[in-house]
Protein backbone atom coordinates (compact mmCIF):
# COMPACT_ATOMS: atom_id res chain seq x y z
CA UNK A 1 0.00 0.00 0.00
CA UNK A 2 2.25 3.21 -1.06
CA UNK A 3 -0.53 5.78 -0.94
CA UNK A 4 -2.67 5.74 1.91
CA UNK A 5 -6.38 6.49 0.98
CA UNK A 6 -8.98 8.05 3.10
CA UNK A 7 -12.09 6.84 3.89
CA UNK A 8 -13.87 9.08 1.73
CA UNK A 9 -11.73 8.27 -1.27
CA UNK A 10 -12.25 4.26 -0.65
CA UNK A 11 -15.77 4.91 -0.83
CA UNK A 12 -15.23 6.56 -4.41
CA UNK A 13 -13.46 3.52 -5.01
CA UNK A 14 -16.26 1.31 -4.58
CA UNK A 15 -18.84 3.86 -6.41
CA UNK A 16 -20.81 4.36 -3.62
CA UNK A 17 -22.52 7.94 -2.94
CA UNK A 18 -22.50 10.96 -0.95
CA UNK A 19 -25.12 10.13 0.38
CA UNK A 20 -24.33 6.43 1.52
CA UNK A 21 -20.56 8.07 2.74
CA UNK A 22 -22.50 10.48 4.97
CA UNK A 23 -24.33 8.14 6.67
CA UNK A 24 -21.18 6.31 7.65
CA UNK A 25 -20.10 8.65 9.64
CA UNK A 26 -23.46 9.32 10.83
CA UNK A 27 -23.29 6.34 12.24
CA UNK A 28 -19.35 6.09 13.47
CA UNK A 29 -20.29 9.78 15.28
CA UNK A 30 -22.62 7.61 17.47
CA UNK A 31 -21.00 4.42 17.61
CA UNK A 32 -17.83 6.59 18.97
CA UNK A 33 -20.08 7.83 21.49
CA UNK A 34 -19.51 11.46 20.53
CA UNK A 35 -22.19 14.16 20.32
CA UNK A 36 -23.90 14.81 17.05
CA UNK A 37 -22.48 18.46 16.87
CA UNK A 38 -19.19 16.50 16.52
CA UNK A 39 -20.47 14.96 12.99
CA UNK A 40 -18.98 17.87 10.72
CA UNK A 41 -15.68 17.07 12.21
CA UNK A 42 -15.94 13.03 11.55
CA UNK A 43 -16.93 14.17 8.28
CA UNK A 44 -13.85 16.59 7.69
CA UNK A 45 -11.37 13.53 9.02
CA UNK A 46 -13.27 10.86 7.20
CA UNK A 47 -12.53 13.05 3.65
CA UNK A 48 -8.97 13.91 4.26
CA UNK A 49 -7.38 11.60 6.95
CA UNK A 50 -5.77 8.89 5.29
CA UNK A 51 -6.90 5.35 6.60
CA UNK A 52 -4.24 4.80 9.75
CA UNK A 53 -2.34 1.71 9.28
CA UNK A 54 -3.01 -0.87 12.36
CA UNK A 55 -0.53 -3.32 14.03
CA UNK A 56 -2.90 -6.10 16.37
CA UNK A 57 -0.36 -8.24 18.58
CA UNK A 58 -1.41 -10.82 20.94
CA UNK A 59 0.13 -11.70 24.33
CA UNK A 60 -0.60 -13.85 26.89
CA UNK A 61 -4.43 -14.28 26.53
CA UNK A 62 -6.71 -16.16 25.25
CA UNK A 63 -8.02 -14.53 21.78
CA UNK A 64 -11.75 -14.04 23.40
CA UNK A 65 -11.43 -10.36 22.15
CA UNK A 66 -11.22 -11.32 19.40
CA UNK A 67 -13.81 -13.37 19.44
CA UNK A 68 -15.95 -10.40 20.43
CA UNK A 69 -14.60 -7.81 18.05
CA UNK A 70 -15.57 -10.05 14.78
CA UNK A 71 -19.08 -9.60 15.97
CA UNK A 72 -19.03 -6.04 16.26
CA UNK A 73 -22.29 -4.98 14.01
CA UNK A 74 -22.09 -1.52 13.95
CA UNK A 75 -19.63 -0.82 11.89
CA UNK A 76 -19.20 -4.35 10.86
CA UNK A 77 -15.96 -5.86 11.90
CA UNK A 78 -15.15 -6.78 8.78
CA UNK A 79 -15.74 -3.33 7.70
CA UNK A 80 -13.47 -2.25 9.71
CA UNK A 81 -10.57 -3.91 8.99
CA UNK A 82 -11.22 -4.26 5.26
CA UNK A 83 -12.12 -1.05 4.31
CA UNK A 84 -11.71 1.81 7.69
CA UNK A 85 -7.89 0.84 9.24
CA UNK A 86 -5.18 -0.72 7.18
CA UNK A 87 -4.48 -3.54 9.13
CA UNK A 88 -1.20 -4.47 8.04
CA UNK A 89 -0.30 -7.11 10.76
CA UNK A 90 -2.55 -9.69 13.36
CA UNK A 91 -1.76 -12.93 14.77
CA UNK A 92 -5.40 -13.66 14.44
CA UNK A 93 -6.84 -12.79 11.42
CA UNK A 94 -4.28 -12.60 8.84
CA UNK A 95 -3.76 -15.47 6.15
CA UNK A 96 -0.08 -14.78 5.89
CA UNK A 97 2.33 -16.45 8.91
CA UNK A 98 5.86 -17.67 9.04
CA UNK A 99 8.91 -15.59 8.40
CA UNK A 100 7.44 -13.69 5.86
CA UNK A 101 4.58 -12.77 7.87
CA UNK A 102 7.42 -11.83 10.57
CA UNK A 103 9.22 -9.97 8.10
CA UNK A 104 6.59 -7.79 7.17
CA UNK A 105 5.76 -7.00 10.95
CA UNK A 106 9.12 -5.38 10.74
CA UNK A 107 8.67 -3.83 7.36
CA UNK A 108 5.65 -2.28 8.56
CA UNK A 109 7.44 -1.04 11.86
CA UNK A 110 9.89 0.94 9.95
CA UNK A 111 7.75 2.26 6.81
CA UNK A 112 4.78 3.83 8.84
CA UNK A 113 7.38 4.63 12.23
CA UNK A 114 5.66 7.11 14.70
CA UNK A 115 2.12 6.74 12.63
CA UNK A 116 1.15 3.16 13.39
CA UNK A 117 -1.86 2.03 15.80
CA UNK A 118 -0.77 -0.44 18.04
CA UNK A 119 -3.84 -2.79 19.56
CA UNK A 120 -2.29 -5.20 22.40
CA UNK A 121 -4.31 -7.96 23.00
CA UNK A 122 -2.91 -10.01 26.52
CA UNK A 123 -0.70 -9.42 29.26
CA UNK A 124 2.61 -9.24 30.08
CA UNK A 125 4.62 -12.69 31.26
CA UNK A 126 7.28 -10.78 33.17
CA UNK A 127 8.61 -14.26 35.12
CA UNK A 128 11.36 -16.35 33.76
CA UNK A 129 12.41 -13.42 31.14
CA UNK A 130 9.21 -13.95 30.32
CA UNK A 131 9.26 -17.35 28.78
CA UNK A 132 5.83 -18.21 29.19
CA UNK A 133 4.47 -16.63 26.80
CA UNK A 134 6.41 -16.72 23.05
CA UNK A 135 5.49 -15.50 20.07
CA UNK A 136 7.55 -15.90 16.31
CA UNK A 137 10.72 -16.79 18.23
CA UNK A 138 11.29 -14.05 21.06
CA UNK A 139 9.05 -13.45 24.17
CA UNK A 140 5.89 -11.21 23.73
CA UNK A 141 7.68 -8.63 26.16
CA UNK A 142 9.88 -8.40 23.01
CA UNK A 143 7.83 -8.24 20.29
CA UNK A 144 5.82 -5.56 22.83
CA UNK A 145 8.87 -3.13 22.95
CA UNK A 146 9.75 -3.24 19.52
CA UNK A 147 6.29 -2.38 18.10
CA UNK A 148 5.62 0.40 20.99
CA UNK A 149 8.65 2.24 19.98
CA UNK A 150 7.44 3.63 16.77
CA UNK A 151 3.81 3.54 17.64
CA UNK A 152 1.11 6.72 17.56
CA UNK A 153 -0.63 5.10 20.11
CA UNK A 154 -1.45 2.44 21.88
CA UNK A 155 -4.62 0.58 22.45
CA UNK A 156 -5.32 -2.10 25.24
CA UNK A 157 -7.32 -4.36 24.55
CA UNK A 158 -8.89 -6.43 27.41
CA UNK A 159 -8.58 -7.25 31.14
CA UNK A 160 -5.29 -8.82 30.67
CA UNK A 161 -3.61 -6.43 28.60
CA UNK A 162 -4.88 -3.38 30.85
CA UNK A 163 -4.57 -5.34 34.10
CA UNK A 164 -2.69 -8.65 33.52
CA UNK A 165 -6.33 -10.72 33.54
CA UNK A 166 -7.42 -14.24 34.98
CA UNK A 167 -3.49 -15.46 34.43
CA UNK A 168 -2.82 -12.96 37.19
CA UNK A 169 -4.84 -14.61 39.57
CA UNK A 170 -2.89 -14.67 42.85
CA UNK A 171 -0.86 -16.37 43.09
CA UNK A 172 0.01 -15.29 39.40
CA UNK A 173 2.81 -17.85 38.15
CA UNK A 174 3.67 -16.77 35.15
CA UNK A 175 3.92 -12.90 37.05
CA UNK A 176 1.68 -11.57 33.85
CA UNK A 177 0.85 -7.85 34.18
CA UNK A 178 -1.12 -5.05 32.10
CA UNK A 179 1.13 -3.75 29.02
CA UNK A 180 1.34 0.03 30.70
CA UNK A 181 4.85 -0.43 31.70
CA UNK A 182 6.34 -2.07 29.34
CA UNK A 183 5.32 0.64 26.14
CA UNK A 184 8.13 3.48 27.11
CA UNK A 185 6.00 5.35 28.94
CA UNK A 186 3.99 6.07 26.37
CA UNK A 187 0.53 6.55 26.93
CA UNK A 188 -1.83 3.67 26.79
CA UNK A 189 -6.00 3.63 25.26
CA UNK A 190 -7.31 0.87 28.34
CA UNK A 191 -9.93 -0.75 26.98
CA UNK A 192 -10.81 -3.81 29.73
CA UNK A 193 -13.58 -6.41 29.80
CA UNK A 194 -13.35 -9.91 29.40
CA UNK A 195 -13.89 -9.34 26.63
CA UNK A 196 -14.41 -5.54 25.63
CA UNK A 197 -18.32 -5.03 24.08
CA UNK A 198 -17.25 -5.47 20.05
CA UNK A 199 -18.93 -1.90 19.43
CA UNK A 200 -16.55 -0.57 22.13
CA UNK A 201 -13.62 -2.02 20.69
CA UNK A 202 -14.17 -0.86 16.95
CA UNK A 203 -15.59 2.30 18.71
CA UNK A 204 -12.36 3.08 20.48
CA UNK A 205 -9.89 2.45 17.87
CA UNK A 206 -12.16 4.51 15.29
CA UNK A 207 -11.70 7.30 17.53
CA UNK A 208 -7.78 7.07 17.03
CA UNK A 209 -7.94 6.63 13.11
CA UNK A 210 -10.54 9.45 12.65
CA UNK A 211 -8.44 12.03 14.78
CA UNK A 212 -5.85 11.10 15.21
CA UNK A 213 -5.80 11.56 19.07
CA UNK A 214 -6.54 9.33 21.66
CA UNK A 215 -9.94 9.65 22.74
CA UNK A 216 -10.85 11.83 26.75
CA UNK A 217 -9.57 9.13 29.26
CA UNK A 218 -10.49 8.78 32.93
CA UNK A 219 -7.80 8.42 35.57
CA UNK A 220 -7.54 4.72 35.00
CA UNK A 221 -6.74 5.18 31.14
CA UNK A 222 -10.09 4.35 29.90
CA UNK A 223 -12.14 6.09 27.32
CA UNK A 224 -14.65 8.41 29.03
CA UNK A 225 -17.50 7.72 26.95
CA UNK A 226 -17.26 3.97 27.15
CA UNK A 227 -16.16 3.36 30.74
CA UNK A 228 -17.83 6.79 32.44
CA UNK A 229 -20.60 5.07 34.19
CA UNK A 230 -21.25 2.56 36.75
CA UNK A 231 -23.23 -0.70 34.88
CA UNK A 232 -25.51 -0.24 38.52
CA UNK A 233 -26.16 2.74 37.73
CA UNK A 234 -27.14 2.94 33.78
CA UNK A 235 -28.75 -0.74 34.91
CA UNK A 236 -32.41 -1.83 33.78
CA UNK A 237 -32.79 -3.16 37.29
CA UNK A 238 -31.90 -0.10 38.83
CA UNK A 239 -35.33 0.51 40.09
CA UNK A 240 -35.34 -2.66 41.89
CA UNK A 241 -32.49 -2.18 43.55
CA UNK A 242 -33.91 1.11 45.24
CA UNK A 243 -37.01 -0.59 45.99
CA UNK A 244 -34.99 -3.06 47.87
CA UNK A 245 -36.65 -6.31 45.86
CA UNK A 246 -34.10 -8.25 45.20
CA UNK A 247 -33.14 -12.29 44.10
CA UNK A 248 -32.27 -14.43 46.72
CA UNK A 249 -31.34 -17.31 44.68
CA UNK A 250 -31.25 -17.91 40.63
CA UNK A 251 -34.77 -19.82 41.07
CA UNK A 252 -36.59 -17.99 43.13
CA UNK A 253 -39.77 -15.67 42.52
CA UNK A 254 -37.75 -12.69 42.71
CA UNK A 255 -35.53 -14.12 40.07
CA UNK A 256 -38.19 -14.77 37.58
CA UNK A 257 -39.33 -11.46 37.73
CA UNK A 258 -36.27 -9.98 37.26
CA UNK A 259 -35.50 -8.53 40.03
CA UNK A 260 -32.18 -6.75 41.59
CA UNK A 261 -29.63 -9.23 41.53
CA UNK A 262 -27.40 -7.13 44.31
CA UNK A 263 -27.62 -9.85 46.64
CA UNK A 264 -26.33 -13.02 44.66
CA UNK A 265 -22.80 -11.35 44.61
CA UNK A 266 -23.97 -8.70 41.53
CA UNK A 267 -20.87 -6.43 40.80
CA UNK A 268 -22.55 -3.59 38.79
CA UNK A 269 -22.55 -1.20 41.35
CA UNK A 270 -18.31 -1.35 41.30
CA UNK A 271 -17.90 -1.95 37.41
CA UNK A 272 -17.64 0.82 34.80
CA UNK A 273 -18.52 -0.45 31.36
CA UNK A 274 -21.15 0.16 28.60
CA UNK A 275 -23.36 -3.11 29.45
CA UNK A 276 -26.14 -1.09 30.51
CA UNK A 277 -26.36 1.01 27.49
CA UNK A 278 -24.74 -0.44 24.08
CA UNK A 279 -25.22 -4.01 25.76
CA UNK A 280 -24.33 -7.11 23.55
CA UNK A 281 -25.07 -8.39 20.16
CA UNK A 282 -26.06 -5.29 18.96
CA UNK A 283 -27.74 -4.08 21.93
CA UNK A 284 -29.98 -7.76 22.53
CA UNK A 285 -29.20 -8.48 25.69
CA UNK A 286 -26.26 -8.77 28.55
CA UNK A 287 -25.29 -10.56 31.67
CA UNK A 288 -27.24 -9.22 34.32
CA UNK A 289 -30.50 -9.01 31.57
CA UNK A 290 -29.70 -12.59 30.55
CA UNK A 291 -30.55 -13.34 34.68
CA UNK A 292 -26.60 -13.19 35.62
CA UNK A 293 -24.90 -11.42 38.16
CA UNK A 294 -22.31 -8.97 36.66
CA UNK A 295 -18.99 -10.23 37.48
CA UNK A 296 -16.87 -7.25 37.47
CA UNK A 297 -14.84 -8.45 34.48
CA UNK A 298 -13.90 -5.23 33.22
CA UNK A 299 -12.27 -4.43 36.64
CA UNK A 300 -8.88 -4.54 37.30
CA UNK A 301 -8.38 -7.53 40.23
CA UNK A 302 -11.69 -8.82 39.56
CA UNK A 303 -10.67 -12.28 39.18
CA UNK A 304 -9.21 -12.08 42.98
CA UNK A 305 -12.13 -10.97 44.48
CA UNK A 306 -14.00 -14.64 44.90
CA UNK A 307 -16.91 -15.11 45.61
CA UNK A 308 -18.75 -13.46 42.75
CA UNK A 309 -21.99 -14.53 44.09
CA UNK A 310 -22.05 -12.79 47.18
CA UNK A 311 -21.38 -9.21 48.41
CA UNK A 312 -18.41 -10.20 50.92
CA UNK A 313 -15.32 -12.53 51.14
CA UNK A 314 -16.17 -15.51 52.58
CA UNK A 315 -12.82 -17.35 54.57
CA UNK A 316 -14.04 -20.92 55.10
CA UNK A 317 -15.73 -22.11 58.02
CA UNK A 318 -15.90 -18.90 59.71
CA UNK A 319 -18.16 -17.27 57.24
CA UNK A 320 -17.82 -13.28 56.25
CA UNK A 321 -16.69 -10.29 57.68
CA UNK A 322 -20.21 -9.92 59.51
CA UNK A 323 -19.97 -12.83 61.12
CA UNK A 324 -16.40 -12.28 61.95
CA UNK A 325 -17.26 -8.76 63.50
CA UNK A 326 -20.44 -10.43 65.14
CA UNK A 327 -17.55 -12.99 66.87
CA UNK A 328 -15.16 -10.67 67.67
CA UNK A 329 -17.38 -7.86 69.31
CA UNK A 330 -18.89 -10.84 71.51
CA UNK A 331 -15.32 -11.60 72.38
CA UNK A 332 -14.54 -7.61 73.28
CA UNK A 333 -17.37 -7.45 75.51
CA UNK A 334 -16.88 -10.47 77.36
CA UNK A 335 -13.23 -9.36 77.71
CA UNK A 336 -14.35 -6.30 79.11
CA UNK A 337 -16.40 -7.83 81.19
CA UNK A 338 -13.76 -10.25 82.89
CA UNK A 339 -11.76 -7.00 82.79
CA UNK A 340 -14.34 -4.60 85.03
CA UNK A 341 -14.46 -7.75 87.49
CA UNK A 342 -11.04 -8.03 87.53
CA UNK A 343 -10.66 -4.25 87.95
CA UNK A 344 -13.54 -3.92 91.22
CA UNK A 345 -11.34 -6.80 92.84
CA UNK A 346 -8.38 -4.49 92.90
CA UNK A 347 -10.19 -1.81 93.40
CA UNK A 348 -11.50 -3.20 96.69
CA UNK A 349 -8.00 -4.79 97.64
CA UNK A 350 -6.43 -1.08 97.03
CA UNK A 351 -8.79 0.52 98.95
CA UNK A 352 -8.72 -1.76 102.05
CA UNK A 353 -4.84 -1.18 102.07
CA UNK A 354 -5.65 2.59 102.53
CA UNK A 355 -7.81 1.87 104.75
CA UNK A 356 -6.27 -0.48 107.02
CA UNK A 357 -3.27 2.39 106.44
CA UNK A 358 -5.28 4.97 107.89
CA UNK A 359 -6.89 3.17 110.71
CA UNK A 360 -3.01 2.73 111.69
CA UNK A 361 -2.04 6.24 111.62
CA UNK A 362 -5.28 7.09 113.57
CA UNK B 1 -16.03 6.54 114.07
CA UNK B 2 -16.78 8.79 110.78
CA UNK B 3 -19.59 7.88 108.38
CA UNK B 4 -18.11 5.87 105.86
CA UNK B 5 -20.34 6.76 103.43
CA UNK B 6 -19.41 10.51 103.16
CA UNK B 7 -15.84 11.30 102.33
CA UNK B 8 -14.25 14.73 102.67
CA UNK B 9 -11.99 15.15 99.43
CA UNK B 10 -10.36 18.15 98.08
CA UNK B 11 -10.98 18.57 93.95
CA UNK B 12 -9.52 20.83 91.56
CA UNK B 13 -12.11 21.63 88.43
CA UNK B 14 -10.21 21.91 85.38
CA UNK B 15 -12.15 22.78 82.22
CA UNK B 16 -10.59 21.45 79.26
CA UNK B 17 -13.21 20.22 76.36
CA UNK B 18 -14.81 23.11 74.45
CA UNK B 19 -18.39 23.29 73.49
CA UNK B 20 -17.46 22.58 70.12
CA UNK B 21 -15.42 19.52 70.85
CA UNK B 22 -18.53 17.79 72.83
CA UNK B 23 -21.15 18.78 70.17
CA UNK B 24 -19.23 16.95 67.69
CA UNK B 25 -18.50 14.09 69.86
CA UNK B 26 -22.17 13.49 70.19
CA UNK B 27 -22.88 13.89 66.49
CA UNK B 28 -20.21 11.28 65.97
CA UNK B 29 -21.40 8.85 68.32
CA UNK B 30 -25.01 9.11 66.58
CA UNK B 31 -23.56 9.01 63.71
CA UNK B 32 -21.47 6.03 63.74
CA UNK B 33 -24.59 4.62 65.17
CA UNK B 34 -26.58 5.36 62.13
CA UNK B 35 -24.02 4.66 59.82
CA UNK B 36 -23.17 1.45 61.03
CA UNK B 37 -26.69 -0.04 61.17
CA UNK B 38 -27.17 1.68 57.65
CA UNK B 39 -24.25 0.18 56.55
CA UNK B 40 -24.84 -3.63 57.47
CA UNK B 41 -28.44 -2.83 55.79
CA UNK B 42 -26.80 -1.63 52.47
CA UNK B 43 -24.46 -4.91 52.48
CA UNK B 44 -27.06 -7.35 53.14
CA UNK B 45 -30.72 -5.61 53.01
CA UNK B 46 -32.75 -7.35 55.26
CA UNK B 47 -36.11 -9.66 54.18
CA UNK B 48 -39.36 -8.57 55.68
CA UNK B 49 -41.42 -11.76 54.31
CA UNK B 50 -40.93 -15.45 54.86
CA UNK B 51 -42.46 -16.14 51.64
CA UNK B 52 -41.41 -15.60 47.97
CA UNK B 53 -40.79 -13.28 46.46
CA UNK B 54 -38.39 -11.41 49.50
CA UNK B 55 -38.30 -8.31 49.99
CA UNK B 56 -36.69 -5.50 52.20
CA UNK B 57 -38.19 -3.50 55.28
CA UNK B 58 -37.40 -0.12 53.89
CA UNK B 59 -36.02 0.73 50.51
CA UNK B 60 -33.14 0.53 49.86
CA UNK B 61 -32.99 4.40 48.49
CA UNK B 62 -34.50 4.71 52.18
CA UNK B 63 -31.77 3.56 53.87
CA UNK B 64 -28.80 4.53 51.29
CA UNK B 65 -29.97 8.21 51.62
CA UNK B 66 -29.87 7.78 55.53
CA UNK B 67 -26.51 6.57 54.93
CA UNK B 68 -25.30 9.63 52.49
CA UNK B 69 -27.20 12.30 54.59
CA UNK B 70 -25.80 11.36 58.01
CA UNK B 71 -22.12 10.99 56.38
CA UNK B 72 -22.18 14.64 55.52
CA UNK B 73 -23.39 15.68 58.69
CA UNK B 74 -20.50 13.76 60.03
CA UNK B 75 -17.97 14.78 57.89
CA UNK B 76 -18.99 18.40 58.16
CA UNK B 77 -19.80 17.87 62.26
CA UNK B 78 -15.15 17.73 61.85
CA UNK B 79 -15.40 21.59 61.43
CA UNK B 80 -16.51 22.19 64.79
CA UNK B 81 -13.75 19.55 66.42
CA UNK B 82 -11.07 21.64 64.26
CA UNK B 83 -12.06 24.87 65.18
CA UNK B 84 -12.29 23.87 69.12
CA UNK B 85 -9.04 22.56 68.60
CA UNK B 86 -8.12 26.21 67.36
CA UNK B 87 -9.55 28.43 69.99
CA UNK B 88 -8.86 26.13 72.62
CA UNK B 89 -6.24 24.73 74.32
CA UNK B 90 -8.19 22.01 76.13
CA UNK B 91 -9.18 20.24 72.73
CA UNK B 92 -6.25 18.31 71.30
CA UNK B 93 -5.95 16.53 67.75
CA UNK B 94 -3.34 13.85 68.26
CA UNK B 95 -1.32 12.97 71.33
CA UNK B 96 1.72 14.95 71.57
CA UNK B 97 4.28 11.86 70.25
CA UNK B 98 7.28 13.63 69.74
CA UNK B 99 7.80 14.49 73.56
CA UNK B 100 9.94 11.84 75.65
CA UNK B 101 7.49 11.09 78.48
CA UNK B 102 4.77 10.45 76.37
CA UNK B 103 5.89 6.73 76.22
CA UNK B 104 6.72 6.62 79.83
CA UNK B 105 3.06 7.78 80.52
CA UNK B 106 1.88 5.72 78.44
CA UNK B 107 3.42 2.40 79.46
CA UNK B 108 2.56 2.88 83.19
CA UNK B 109 -1.06 3.90 82.40
CA UNK B 110 -1.04 0.14 80.05
CA UNK B 111 0.73 -1.55 83.17
CA UNK B 112 -2.59 -0.62 85.35
CA UNK B 113 -5.22 -1.52 82.80
CA UNK B 114 -3.06 -4.80 82.54
CA UNK B 115 -3.76 -5.19 86.24
CA UNK B 116 -0.14 -5.20 87.00
CA UNK B 117 -0.36 -1.73 88.69
CA UNK B 118 -2.57 -0.46 91.50
CA UNK B 119 -2.39 2.72 90.18
CA UNK B 120 -1.82 5.30 87.42
CA UNK B 121 -0.74 8.68 87.33
CA UNK B 122 -3.45 11.32 87.07
CA UNK B 123 -3.91 12.76 83.80
CA UNK B 124 -5.95 15.49 81.92
CA UNK B 125 -5.54 13.79 79.26
CA UNK B 126 -4.32 9.62 79.19
CA UNK B 127 -2.00 9.20 77.04
CA UNK B 128 -3.36 5.74 75.77
CA UNK B 129 -6.74 6.77 75.72
CA UNK B 130 -5.37 9.62 73.46
CA UNK B 131 -3.46 6.79 71.20
CA UNK B 132 -6.84 5.29 70.66
CA UNK B 133 -8.23 8.22 69.58
CA UNK B 134 -5.95 8.94 67.23
CA UNK B 135 -5.99 5.49 65.90
CA UNK B 136 -10.00 6.09 65.63
CA UNK B 137 -9.59 9.50 63.86
CA UNK B 138 -6.93 7.60 61.26
CA UNK B 139 -10.14 4.50 60.77
CA UNK B 140 -12.32 7.96 60.71
CA UNK B 141 -10.49 9.09 57.71
CA UNK B 142 -10.21 6.06 55.96
CA UNK B 143 -13.87 5.54 55.91
CA UNK B 144 -14.59 9.09 54.90
CA UNK B 145 -12.16 8.63 51.56
CA UNK B 146 -13.37 4.95 50.58
CA UNK B 147 -17.01 6.45 51.60
CA UNK B 148 -16.87 9.53 49.34
CA UNK B 149 -14.84 7.73 46.92
CA UNK B 150 -17.64 5.35 46.66
CA UNK B 151 -20.31 7.71 46.48
CA UNK B 152 -18.84 10.28 44.09
CA UNK B 153 -17.98 8.14 41.28
CA UNK B 154 -21.49 7.99 40.20
CA UNK B 155 -19.89 11.26 37.42
CA UNK B 156 -16.29 10.20 37.79
CA UNK B 157 -16.14 12.96 35.51
CA UNK B 158 -17.52 15.92 38.34
CA UNK B 159 -15.55 17.71 41.43
CA UNK B 160 -15.92 14.76 43.82
CA UNK B 161 -14.91 12.16 41.54
CA UNK B 162 -11.73 13.85 40.76
CA UNK B 163 -11.58 14.40 44.35
CA UNK B 164 -11.82 11.09 45.72
CA UNK B 165 -11.55 9.01 42.43
CA UNK B 166 -8.18 8.00 42.99
CA UNK B 167 -9.08 6.09 46.06
CA UNK B 168 -10.39 3.52 43.96
CA UNK B 169 -7.11 3.09 42.07
CA UNK B 170 -4.68 3.25 45.06
CA UNK B 171 -6.92 0.41 46.60
CA UNK B 172 -6.74 -1.60 43.36
CA UNK B 173 -10.41 -1.30 42.19
CA UNK B 174 -13.40 -0.17 43.66
CA UNK B 175 -14.74 -3.58 45.07
CA UNK B 176 -11.51 -3.07 47.28
CA UNK B 177 -12.99 -0.07 48.43
CA UNK B 178 -16.36 -1.47 49.26
CA UNK B 179 -14.24 -4.27 51.70
CA UNK B 180 -11.87 -1.88 53.19
CA UNK B 181 -15.14 0.45 54.14
CA UNK B 182 -16.97 -2.80 55.36
CA UNK B 183 -14.22 -4.10 57.68
CA UNK B 184 -12.54 -0.41 58.98
CA UNK B 185 -16.64 0.17 59.95
CA UNK B 186 -16.55 -3.30 62.27
CA UNK B 187 -12.85 -2.09 63.65
CA UNK B 188 -14.46 1.22 64.69
CA UNK B 189 -17.49 -0.59 66.42
CA UNK B 190 -15.64 -2.73 68.26
CA UNK B 191 -12.99 0.69 68.82
CA UNK B 192 -16.73 2.14 70.80
CA UNK B 193 -16.99 -0.86 72.79
CA UNK B 194 -13.21 -0.96 74.30
CA UNK B 195 -14.32 3.14 74.65
CA UNK B 196 -17.21 3.00 76.29
CA UNK B 197 -15.83 0.28 78.87
CA UNK B 198 -12.66 2.20 79.53
CA UNK B 199 -14.47 5.57 80.45
CA UNK B 200 -17.01 4.04 82.67
CA UNK B 201 -14.35 2.16 84.32
CA UNK B 202 -12.10 4.91 84.73
CA UNK B 203 -15.13 6.85 86.63
CA UNK B 204 -15.94 4.01 88.92
CA UNK B 205 -12.23 3.02 89.73
CA UNK B 206 -11.37 6.84 90.06
CA UNK B 207 -14.45 8.68 90.66
CA UNK B 208 -13.23 11.56 88.99
CA UNK B 209 -15.85 12.60 85.99
CA UNK B 210 -14.50 11.00 83.68
CA UNK B 211 -18.16 10.26 81.80
CA UNK B 212 -19.95 13.67 82.75
CA UNK B 213 -16.68 15.85 81.27
CA UNK B 214 -17.77 14.96 77.58
CA UNK B 215 -21.33 16.86 79.09
CA UNK B 216 -19.85 19.72 80.97
CA UNK B 217 -16.31 20.19 79.65
CA UNK B 218 -14.88 19.40 83.02
CA UNK B 219 -12.49 17.33 84.77
CA UNK B 220 -12.91 17.21 88.94
CA UNK B 221 -9.87 15.87 89.81
CA UNK B 222 -8.65 14.54 93.74
CA UNK B 223 -4.71 14.11 92.37
CA UNK B 224 -3.60 16.80 90.65
CA UNK B 225 -2.81 15.58 87.20
CA UNK B 226 0.63 15.66 85.70
CA UNK B 227 -0.16 17.52 82.82
CA UNK B 228 -1.80 20.04 84.36
CA UNK B 229 0.63 22.82 83.03
CA UNK B 230 -0.52 22.14 79.41
CA UNK B 231 -3.69 23.96 79.72
CA UNK B 232 -1.56 27.54 80.72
Amino acid sequence: MEKRESLWEAYLKRGLSRRSFLKGCVALTSLMGLSTDMFSKVVEAAENKPLPVVVWIHGHECTGCDESFIRSASPLASDLVLNNIALEYDHLLSAACGAPFEAHLDETITKYNGQYILAVEGAVATKASGVHCMSGGHTFLHLLEKAAKGAAAIIAYGSCAAYGGIQAAAPNPTGSAGISHFVGGKPVVNVPGCPPIPEVMTGVVMHVALFGTIPPLDGDGRPKQFYGNRIHDTCYRRPFFDAGMFAETYDDAGSKAGWCLYKLGCRGPETYNSCGNLRWWQGMSYPIQSGAACIGCSNAHFWDEAPFSARLPQYGKIGDADKIGVGLGVLTAAGVGAHAVASIIQRNSRDNLLESEDEHKN
Amino acid sequence: MALKAVKEVKRKEYYIFSPFLRIFHWIMVGSILILFVTGLLITKPMNVSTTEPFFTITSMDLVRDIHFVTAFIFTASLILRIYGFIINKGDRLFPRVWEGHFYEETVDVALHYMLIRPHHASFLRNPLARMSYAALYAMVAIEILTGFAMYFMTNPSGTGGILFGWVNLVLGGEMMTHYVHHYVAWFIILFAIGHMYMVVRAEFMEGESEVSSMFSGKKILAHTPKDANELD
